[in-house]
């Protein structure tokens, strides 16, 4: 038996690439014992204890080795075994490059578009999320190989969308986007997606957080999702005229899994409303949540079509006119689970404005339109009229509600939705403000959300209440808790810890809103 | 041309670095993920955002990161200070936006501790873990220690569990030197860039200084048995474990540890939010997640009183 030694100076590999390499070592022949460790004196040590350590080795080195040096060894049946299992070790950590990348038979990984279709020629949809200036040219290989896109990058110029939806409707594809953050594809999620049952509801939606919102309250009611189908946010202006809605409208049409089809959007342009409500006179049943435009206001041309006024009100119509039983949509009717008014009891004289703390821009659009009809004016970095725009360096004017998810609070940071520190700090301004008299906020679940929002929402909740309670107030929080069962969050478990916390927490935002709405007088 | 970067985010400790005047230091190591820049006897990490935020990151958007990391060599020269980090063989300028840094002492404070809710959650941590598949390093002494499961007969478990039982008992009798012994047995021991001894060290340590003054018997801090460790670990092991352990000391660690720290004060019939966090600390590295794991565990049962 005889033993071997390599030792590399001031090189450092990851845990996962010297025990990938140690166990492929060990599987050579003649090999009977690997050990591949930063020569600590501890583990000189712990070599020595496993009849490992190389003594001559480590004499013949001039500078003895120490804790920045790595140190391989092996104990093999002969020489030549010992030398090949040696060299074979050196050559695995060469050919990983030097950080440790994956087994080097693995393939390459997919760089470009072309690559990836010689890899699975089955393919018919790209992802696109790179970095904008160069989303619409990647966007346009794949209409041109003949791909649906979803193109989750923001900044594409109107003129190239205008442009990649023409190409997109002259090929009979989708162009999911741009700036799209949510679709459902046969079942598989895109983007920021929750994890709902497949079934008979088709949702196209110029609106992330809106569409995620009606495929929560679905999946609640024990109704499933068939397409859910992204058209980015501007498709229903009057440059863009609604050409991807009424392209998804039409794939839905047609498609015998869905029975009632959705359709939303935060304020669409008149003239495209108009041309899409045309196009929804179907012999299925369509849903239309348009938000910030009252029913009555489009009641002259909706013809067959079914006008919501809520993101909350839409899933109900849908889930009712798909069979299934309305009253199971966690809706308005779970406003009272609370003892609000026990609550209200609490608040003192100075309390007066409600402060939401949003990270859904369409959630937060919704929470306005309901809390400016029952309280008056709501300022907000997002307004519903120009005159309740908060002014450059202003955090909260009377009743406030701020999309931390908008592009001026985003800029050089993730999203509240992945990182919610930004927000964090705003919740604490609010609970320090002797005005505030309940705070809202909207926590979403689902692929590529924060991996556990509770937690890192807690301790924030907790200290913002005591932080009131030090200084006589008592401070309600309102969460608007946007996620399925299936979530990898856990929806159940994302609740409790929240209530546990004393957060007051309901799966519909209008709920949630009217709850916040409660705490302060009438306007 | 010069590419100029602003960080995703970045960690409080290691704003000052930036603050100051401009030094040289120079890369010390590059993985797939992230590259550590040795400065004076520190070390700072820039980590692709897919990561969780360590102690002493700043953190770049993936793709940044992957472009970046491909060039970078160790002993690159590099120049922190005044307000940004510069990498002149690569044209490469970062630094850090304008918002408030991230937070690696977990907000502890904040939340009401109960001894008999925490237990609860951490027998079954206890039990999760020493059920999960064996790996290497030292997590599989978890059952050993806390459940009375036999011990793995191999090298690093016979050299390992008497150092850590003698530190779990030196840290509940507060005996600095049982714990300076301890170590010694512990700092640089086992595989891994960080050795696993360190990784449960660590562990053990933050908890010594986090939760100490709401968890133990006592009620008394034990911040200094932290201090003990980390003094007596630094010139045994690597300089990253040595940097990682001075953070750990000073209740500073990684987000997802952090993360975990904090759900064991949730109430008990949430305890699902517990085994998820730990997971997410399990799935960190090779071994790393597991050592750290089997540190912070050790150290709550510490906390309750003479070990057997």
């Amino acid at each position: 038996m005889v033993i071997h030694a390599l030792l590399k100076r001031n090189t450092y590999y990851d845990s996962i690439a010297l025990m990938s390499v140690a166990q492929a070592v060990k599987d050579l022949p003649g090999v009977v014992d690997v050990g591949a460790v930063m020569a600590t004196s501890i583990n000189c040590e712990l070599l020595q204890n496993s009849d490992l350590l190389p003594v001559a080795f480590l004499a013949e080195q001039q500078t003895p080795p120490g804790p920045e040096d790595l140190l391989i060894v092996v104990r093999a049946s002969d020489e030549a075994q010992a030398q090949a299992a040696l060299a074979a070790a050196e050559q695995r950590l060469t050919s990983r490059g030097d950080r440790g990348a994956t087994d080097s038979a693995a393939p390459l990984p997919v760089r470009s578009l072309e690559l990836a279709l010689q890899h699975d020629k089955t393919a018919n949809l790209a992802l696109i999320s790179v970095t904008g200036e160069h989303a619409w040219l990647e966007a346009e290989q794949a209409l041109r190989h003949g791909l649906h896109v979803f193109l989750f990058s923001d900044n594409v110029s109107i003129e190239q969308e205008q442009r990649l939806k023409a190409l997109a409707v002259k090929n009979g594809l989708l162009l999911m986007g741009p700036d799209c953050g949510t679709a459902i594809i046969n079942g598989v999620g895109l983007g920021f997606s929750n994890v709902a049952p497949r079934g008979s509801i088709g949702i196209v939606g110029a609106s992330g957080t809106g569409m995620q919102q009606l495929i929560c309250l679905i999946a609640a009611s024990g109704m499933g999702i068939s397409q859910a189908i992204g058209t980015g946010g501007r498709d229903l202006s009057e440059a863009i005229g609604g050409v991807m809605m009424r392209s998804g409208l039409a794939l839905l049409a047609n498609d015998p899994q869905t029975e009632v089809i959705v359709l939303v959007s935060k304020p669409p342009a008149e003239r495209v409303a108009s041309e899409i409500l045309a196009a929804a006179q179907l012999a299925k049943p369509v849903v239309v949540v348009f938000l910030g435009t009252a029913p009555e206001h489009f009641a002259t041309v909706a013809g067959k079509a079914h006008l919501a006024r809520t993101l909350t009100g839409g899933a109900e119509l849908a889930v009712s006119l798909a069979g299934g039983d309305r009253t199971r949509v966690p809706g308005e009717g779970t406003l009272h689970k609370y003892n609000l008014a026990a609550e209200r009891a609490k608040l003192a004289s100075s309390q007066r404005y409600i402060r939401a703390l949003y990270s859904g821009g369409t959630l937060c659009d919704e929470a306005m339109l309901l809390l400016s009809e029952q309280v008056g004016a709501v300022a907000s970095n997002i307004p519903l009229r120009p005159e309740w725009a908060l002014a450059a360096g202003e955090t909260f004017r009377g009743h406030t509600a701020l999309d931390l998810g908008s592009d001026e609070f985003t800029r050089g940071r993730p999203h509240p939705m992945i990182d919610p520190a930004l927000r964090l700090q705003y919740l604490a301004r609010a609970a320090q403000d002797p005005e505030t008299t309940v705070i809202l906020m909207d926590i979403v679940l689902g692929f590529c959300a924060h991996p556990n929002p509770a937690a890192a929402h807690v301790p924030a909740i907790s200290q913002a209440r005591a932080t009131a309670a030090a200084a006589g107030r008592s401070l309600p929080v309102i969460i608007s808790l946007c996620g399925a069962a299936g979530d990898p969050q856990r929806l159940s478990m994302q609740r409790k810890a929240l209530e546990a916390a004393g957060a007051l927490v309901y799966e519909s935002n209008v709920a949630a809103a009217s709850a916040a709405a409660s705490f302060v007088e009438r306007a | 041309m010069t590419v100029s970067l602003l960080a995703l985010d970045y960690s409080r400790p290691i704003q000052p670095l930036f603050a100051q005047a401009s030094r040289a230091g120079s890369v010390h190591s590059v993985f797939r993920h992230a590259v550590n820049i040795t400065l004076d006897d520190t070390m700072l990490a820039l980590l692709s955002s897919e990561l969780p935020r360590m102690p002493n990151s700043a953190r770049l958007p993936p793709v940044v990161a992957e472009e970046l990391l491909h060039g970078l060599r160790p002993g690159m020269q590099v120049w922190i200070g005044s307000a940004s980090l510069r990498i002149p063989a690569r044209d490469f300028s970062l630094h850090l936006p304008q918002t408030p840094p991230w937070e690696p002492r977990p907000g502890i404070a904040d939340y009401r501790w109960s001894r008999k809710t925490a237990l609860h959650h951490i027998r079954l941590l206890a039990h999760h873990l020493a059920a999960q598949p064996q790996r290497g390093g030292l997590a599989p002494l978890i059952g050993p220690l806390l459940l009375g499961q036999p011990a793995p007969e191999t090298p690093l478990s016979r050299m390992a569990l008497p150092a850590l039982r003698m530190l779990a008992l030196a840290s509940w009798r507060r005996d600095s030197a049982g714990v300076a012994e301890a170590t010694h047995g512990l700092a640089g021991l086992g595989p891994g860039l960080t050795p696993s001894g360190d990784d449960a060290l660590a562990g053990f340590a933050a908890v010594m200084t986090l939760l100490s003054p709401y968890l133990s018997a006592d009620a008394a801090p034990r911040d200094d048995i932290a201090a003990t460790i980390a003094r007596v670990a630094r010139p045994r092991t690597t300089a990253l474990s040595a940097v990682l352990l001075a953070h750990a000391a000073q209740g500073e660690v990684a987000e997802h540890l952090g993360n975990l720290l904090l759900a064991l004060a949730l109430p008990a019939e949430v305890s699902e939010a517990v085994l998820h966090a730990a997971n997410h600390v399990l799935s960190f590295g090779a071994n790393s997640g597991g050592d750290t794991l089997l540190g912070m565990l050790l150290a709550l049962r510490a906390l309750e009183g003479e070990i057997d």
